[in-house]
């Protein structure tokens, strides 16, 4: 499911600082880590890769809606730790694009950086037990695990939502039963309705069973397409460049420019 | 989303909002966010989401562009109402929240170049975190190119057609293998460019100051006005919730007043 379509102000304000809290602190333990080894040759790359990331979520691969997020590709790449700053980075961007929501940003990142490491922890367990020639088969698994796993994750946080405050609304001069309008001056234009106020509807709460119903529905067409193309990318790649896709472009070794040797 | 149309707007942009501070863009944006996200009641969001419009009308932003992405996200909304909210008006709520908010972040990123937004946030992220978003702004435009190329030259070796979904996804994932490869060698590239212009492990961005400082304190005061207007109804309950419909018949007013104006003065 990579990236929460929820829009802002459905989830409950602890369950939004919350990931926010959360995915601050995964960040800065991710660049505590990435320090220690040489950071400066990591920025252009995680620029890149994020950059690859909001690339492939921008384009369709069939004409029916689905886009391809390529985060398992990502987490491969990258491996967990800078593919949780990717994350973060993947997301900022999003929200200012307008597409995810500024505030679940943090529950956001937490999301994609699970695909990441999830995706990078099963394809490699896979190609280790699969062998390196079975590379495509192996992306195929991961990223269709991975995505199930994180949909499921994401369906377990519209039910820790269900019924939070976010639920709520206010139904104004509106009947909610009939959705009809109801004269709010009837009984004066000052006194008597500011007095007497109107009705404020706590809503049932969010239906989690058709919540689930419609992504598990929607979602495994969105896991074979995103599966088919991580397994076509990554099955390249592994032909191409092999380094690549089982060490990971940041354990790769670095070419380095005429009279910069030792430089670091 | 064309984020080179965003780039030549917000870069090349003469507006009051393009000479106005990046840092009170953003206080401003933080109180219109966050008086469409505490706000339960609908009315007071959509006098909100049509106070936007009136602003992109009255500016005149590139409306096509900045309704079109802000409606992307109320689409999802939509399909989230459908999923999950208990009832039409708590739907109505979620994709009116979700396109207010998303036409808030919108005209941001129309009015204010990338690097003026991320400038704030590397003063509080760590080093890397900063520094890569500026590296992500900067590659987005060549892997977009590149990627386009890669599509059209697939397009005409194999096809890209409606028809065949599968031979149109294999070359697409063709492509963006292509893209991974030269995206590995851009970083590469990027690095050593970087460390021969003396890159040390921290980009720098300055924000150029305010044009007036009267439109920023104007522009600050309106967004004020607005999170203000919304807590009010917020903490009042249902006091003063008969009249909220009142807030969506002015700033209706408002944008019906913005397009009388602007056809006017064209």
């Amino acid at each position: 499911m990579s990236h929460i379509h929820i829009p802002d102000g459905v989830l409950p304000v602890w369950l939004v600082a919350l990931g926010w809290v959360a995915a601050l602190a995964l960040v800065w333990l991710a660049s505590r880590r990435a320090r220690r080894s040489d950071i400066r040759r990591k920025v252009p790359l995680l620029g890149v890769v994020a950059a690859l990331v909001l690339v492939a979520m921008s384009t369709e691969v069939v004409p029916i809606a689905y886009h391809v997020n390529l985060t398992v590709v990502a987490g491969v790449l990258l491996g967990p730790w800078l593919g949780a700053i990717a994350a973060f980075i993947v997301v900022v961007m999003l929200a200012l694009l307008g597409h995810g929501g500024v505030t679940v940003i943090g529950l956001n990142t937490l999301m994609i950086a699970t695909e990441m490491a999830l995706g990078w922890a099963l394809f490699r367990g896979l190609v280790r037990l699969m062998g390196r020639r079975r590379a495509g088969p192996a992306a195929v698994a991961a990223t269709i695990l991975t995505l199930a796993l994180t949909t499921t994750a994401l369906v377990g946080l519209v039910a820790l939502a269900g019924g939070g405050a976010a639920g709520a609304r206010e139904t104004g001069a509106l009947d909610p039963a009939s959705l009809s309008f109801a004269n709010p001056f009837s009984g004066g234009i000052v006194s008597v309705n500011t007095l007497r106020g109107a009705e404020t509807t706590a809503a049932p709460g969010l239906s989690v069973a058709r919540f689930a119903a419609v992504v598990y529905t929607l979602g495994p067409i969105g896991w074979l397409i995103e599966a088919l193309v991580t397994a076509a990318v990554l099955g390249y790649v592994a032909r191409v460049r092999p380094g690549l896709v089982f060490d990971g472009a940041s354990g790769a070794p670095a070419r380095r420019p005429a009279g910069d040797e030792g430089a670091h | 989303m064309d984020v080179r149309s965003i780039d030549l707007s917000s870069t090349t942009g003469t507006t009051g909002l393009h000479g106005a501070s990046a840092i009170t863009k953003l206080l401003a944006f933080a109180c219109v966010l966050a008086a469409v996200v505490v706000q339960q009641n609908l009315f007071v969001v959509l006098a909100c989401a049509l106070l936007l419009i009136a602003t992109v009308i009255g500016f005149r932003l590139p409306w096509r562009a900045i309704f079109a992405l802000a409606a992307y996200p109320g689409l999802f909304a939509l399909v989230f109402a459908f999923a999950a909210a208990p009832d039409p008006i708590t739907g109505a709520l979620f994709v009116t929240r979700a396109v207010a908010a998303a036409l808030a972040a919108v005209i941001l990123v129309f009015v204010t170049p990338y690097p003026q937004i991320f400038a704030p946030l590397q003063s509080v992220l760590p080093e890397v975190v900063g520094d890569a978003l500026l590296m992500t702004y900067r590659s987005l435009f060549l892997l977009a190119d590149k990627f386009e190329r890669l599509r059209r030259a697939v397009r005409l070796r194999s096809g890209l057609s409606h028809g065949h979904p599968l031979r149109a996804a294999k070359a697409t994932a063709g492509a963006m293998g292509s893209l991974v490869l030269y995206a590995f060698d851009l970083s590469q590239r990027e690095y050593d460019l970087m460390r021969l212009r003396g890159y040390q492990g921290r980009m720098r961005t300055t924000l150029p100051p305010a044009r007036s400082r009267t439109f920023d304190a104007a522009l600050l005061a309106g967004a004020g006005a607005v999170l203000i207007i919304a807590t009010v109804f917020r903490v009042s309950g249902a006091a003063l919730t008969p009249y909220s419909w009142l807030l969506p018949a002015a700033a209706g007013t408002a944008v019906l007043l913005t397009i009388a104006w602007r056809l006017i003065r064209s």
